[in-house]
């Protein structure tokens, strides 16, 4: 009972000081990780004041013999003035703040998608309950025979590169999520999504489902491999040949393989989104 | 029924299928405590799940999930959290906020004789009654009740989803005369506000309670249509194979769009909130008046707040979708529209530390519920911003922060609310007062495990734990989160077990508690000058309204320190 109500306590704690989110290995990730610091100050300021005035007023206006209540009933123009000025106050200190902050991001960042060669450009279809993965191949465009697909739910990137992803689920509706990059993004069935992002350091990372997409929801789970640029060609030429190579085997089993996907599910790059 | 005089009534006409406003409000207060208590019930099975994840639930485990040994598997996990959720928001706080205490209160307190349909006021409950038979129905289906998440997302909550069995038609069915019956509800409750205040009672005399009451219902009638045209669609692609929010490589005709369903839900969706917390926020802005001794600080003001929220509420719910890949002039849009209600909010807010400044504070049990609900409120409010902002809501979303943040608001806010309400009316209600003591035991022993449960939900959401997870710890990057989700279960079992004591207290003092006084409170507020029981018209001689709603300590008034809204106050003193 003795250590129960201990660990009970430390709960009670440890949960605000001591865990923090995956170690952020991307370029823009810090972005959102000063968004949610920033925030975190200024709440928990006005949090504190909140606090602080609660149990002033407890005290020193509870109920006791002697004390009466003043009749104030605020609604003097000074109260209006002071509480709306004090509305924006909070306004201007936090909301126009992150906005601020938030809409510099997505311009800078989030929403410009970078162009240019080294882009490497990397087709998602999640599926019920895993993740194919698709590139280009040597003639550079999506949806041709020379499409090299990774094996399932594994996705390799270079470091230190953009990588550009557009998404289009098989079935249902399927969130790419990956914490130490803090990306998240829907893939709905009908449309293409699409999202960018570039590692900072070299390493194998997770991919995680984010929306609900049925019972095995909880284990669709990928693999995100970050390579130097020289050891993502290599596996991609591996890849290359292996297919190459079964590529006349193929007709056998043309339609479907063992994991249900269809092999032509790739789509030609979406320039416009 | 016009007249107010006592008049014969059956067993069957009094309290089955009566169209008295008390008697309706206190029916939608046991089958709203039911559901209370069956989807708390659900929470705790899904902290079982989270702490010990794959191991036989113990005691009821067999009972439940006799097929898997007392096992929750995957399935039957998504369809618990898709239940609670569902239940808690639709069939448990619903019908307490826009049910027992909208009924209840509105007439008693605008000075009516009853609502201005009380048939369909009959109707609406019995329509919510056989919604909920349905639900209940659905829950003992072979393959089970639906598993789609409370917000059933297409294409996964319709045939190509892949969920077995007719969970899913059968969650939409009863969701939709759900919605039916709370559209008969809000027709009522405006027409009633609008119609039916007594002489002297302009909108700016009417209580705060009224006010968050009324624009709820207002919110209810534009908005609840909406969902339910959604929730036939739905029903439809279920039970007829439609495709309305099908598409991609299952869709076997074109035109259909799952992210159609999405605007429809969350159009109604956002208001829902507020259609929740709005009577809270009046509720409690009355209270704190009472209890403090003190009329409630800018009470014009804080009305016009909560009219500016209430529009604002319709126009800011694509911030429920900004990982969907929306526009980014949407995207802006909505994220500008959504900060813009921290003004009013910071607004009232601040009214509410004014109520309380310079009075005199009575501890008793409502005060408390009420003052727990502004420290609530406060966090359950600033943890929105991280959610309303979309790069910060890119990393949150989906996550347990959402849920840790919703619960703030929709859970701690609207249950301690929900309480306040209760240990206030109460005694007006049942003729008895709740056990003061027990009343604070039940207080603490929901306030602090509460806290300490929804807090740290936000803490593993912002660790990275997303939603939903029938196991988080196969990811490597949540296995050290396992220690606190253990130790959040077990504070959530201890405030599922607080709720014991309020259920003991219901009990005993509706057998054995203390005979109430006609103003056990000495609010002004009229519903307190009628005695205990309440006849079928409410009042003999219909009031005359003189005062606001507050008129608390007011030194015009000699020898105590209110009026009630009905007295002069140069004839009281």
């Amino acid at each position: 009972m003795g250590t129960l109500f201990q660990s009970l306590i430390h709960s009670a704690l440890s949960g605000i000081w001591f865990i923090k989110p995956p170690q952020d290995v991307s370029l823009d990730g810090y972005r959102i990780d000063k968004v949610i610091h920033y925030t975190d100050t200024v709440v928990a300021i006005y949090m504190a004041v909140v606090v602080l005035s609660l149990v002033y007023f407890i005290v020193r206006y509870r109920a006791r013999p002697g004390h009466k209540a003043v009749y104030e009933r605020g609604d003097k123009k000074i109260y209006i003035v002071a509480t709306v000025v004090l509305g924006f106050t909070v306004f201007f200190s936090i909301d126009a703040v992150i906005e601020a902050m938030a809409f510099k991001d997505l311009k800078e960042a989030f929403w410009n998608f970078p162009k240019g060669a080294n882009v490497v450009r990397v087709e998602v279809m999640p599926q019920q309950f895993a993740w194919n993965i698709r590139y280009a191949g040597p003639d550079g465009y999506f949806a041709t025979d020379d499409d090299i697909i990774a094996p399932q739910n594994q996705m390799h990137i270079p470091v230190d590169t953009p990588v550009v992803v557009q998404m289009a689920p098989m079935d249902v509706i399927h969130t790419f999520y990956i914490p130490h990059f803090r990306i998240k993004q829907d893939a709905t069935p009908g449309m293409i999504t699409s999202f960018w992002f570039q590692a900072k350091e070299s390493g194998k990372f997770e991919i995680a489902c984010a929306e609900l997409c049925g019972n095995g929801h909880y284990r669709m789970r990928g693999f995100l491999t970050v390579d130097s640029p020289e050891d993502f060609r290599a596996w991609l030429e591996e890849l290359r040949q292996e297919q190459e190579e079964t590529d006349d085997w193929s007709d056998w089993g043309e339609e479907e393989d063992d994991s249900g996907v269809p092999q032509d599910w790739g789509w030609p790059w979406n320039k416009k989104i | 029924m016009s007249d107010g005089t006592a008049h014969k009534q059956s067993f069957i006409t009094k309290y089955i299928f009566s169209t008295d406003h008390k008697m309706i409000g206190i029916q939608f207060l046991w089958f709203g405590t039911f559901w209370l208590l069956w989807g708390g019930l659900q929470a705790m099975l899904i902290r079982w799940q989270l702490a010990y994840s794959g191991q036989p639930v113990p005691i009821i485990g067999k009972l439940l999930f006799g097929a898997s040994d007392g096992i929750i598997t995957p399935d039957i996990y998504n369809q618990i959290f898709t239940m609670h959720g569902t239940i808690m928001i639709f069939w448990a706080v619903t019908p307490l906020l826009s049910g027992a205490f909208a009924n209840f209160v509105i007439p008693l307190q605008i000075g009516a004789r009853d609502m201005a349909f009380p048939v369909l006021n009959m109707f609406s409950f019995w329509t919510f009654f056989l919604s909920g038979v349905i639900l209940l129905a659905s829950h003992f289906l072979p393959a089970g009740p639906a598993a789609a998440g409370w917000t059933s997302y297409p294409p996964l909550s319709t045939p190509v989803g892949g969920i077995a069995g007719h969970g899913q038609a059968l969650w939409a069915l009863s969701l939709t005369l759900m919605g039916i019956a709370v559209i008969m509800g809000a027709i009522n409750y405006v027409t009633t506000v609008i119609r039916m205040r007594a002489p002297g009672m302009g909108y700016f005399q009417m209580p705060l309670t009224v006010w968050g009451i009324w624009l709820a219902a207002i919110l209810n009638a534009v908005f609840v249509p909406i969902i339910a045209a959604g929730l036939i669609f739905l029903l439809l692609e279920n039970v007829f194979g439609t495709q309305f929010f099908i598409a991609g490589s299952k869709a076997t005709v074109e035109g259909g769009d799952p992210l159609l369903y999405q605007h429809v839900f969350w159009i109604f969706g956002h208001p829902e909130v507020y259609i929740l917390i709005l009577p809270i926020w009046g509720i409690v802005s009355d209270l704190l008046s009472v209890f403090s001794r003190k009329p409630a600080f800018g009470y014009r003001v804080t009305a016009t707040c909560m009219c500016i929220i209430t529009c604002l509420s319709a126009i800011v719910w694509g911030h429920h979708m900004y990982t969907t890949g929306m526009s980014p002039l949407l995207g802006k849009a909505f994220m500008f529209l959504t900060l813009l209600i921290s003004i009013p909010s910071s607004v009232f807010f601040l009214n509410w530390l004014g109520t309380l400044w310079k009075g005199s504070l009575q501890l008793r049990a409502p005060m408390l519920f009420a003052l727990s609900v502004v420290f609530v409120f406060g966090i359950g409010g600033l943890t929105g911003l991280y959610l309303a902002t979309v790069t910060s809501d890119i990393y949150l979303h989906d996550s347990m922060f959402v849920v840790g943040h919703f619960h703030y608001t929709l859970a701690a806010s609207v249950l301690m609310g929900s309480y306040a309400a209760l240990y206030f009316w109460f005694p007006k209600m049942f003729g008895k007062m709740l056990n003061p003591l027990l009343g604070k035991i039940h207080f603490w022993g929901t306030f602090i495990p509460l806290n300490i449960v929804f807090y740290n939900m936000m803490v593993t959401g912002y660790a990275g734990q997303h939603r939903r997870l029938y196991d988080p710890y196969i990811y490597e990057f949540l296995q050290n989160l396992k220690p606190l989700n253990t130790q959040i279960s077990w504070w959530a079992w201890l405030l599922g077990a607080a709720q014991v004591v309020l259920v003991v207290n219901l009990i005993w003092s509706l057998m054995k508690g203390k005979k109430a006084e006609r103003n056990p409170w000495n609010a002004a507020t009229i519903e307190w000058t009628v005695d205990y029981p309440i006849p079928h018209g409410n009042f003999a001689q219909m009031p005359t309204v003189y005062t606001g709603p507050h008129e608390y300590s007011n030194p015009a008034i000699q020898g105590r320190d209110w009026i009630s809204q009905t007295e002069k106050l140069t004839a009281a003193s």
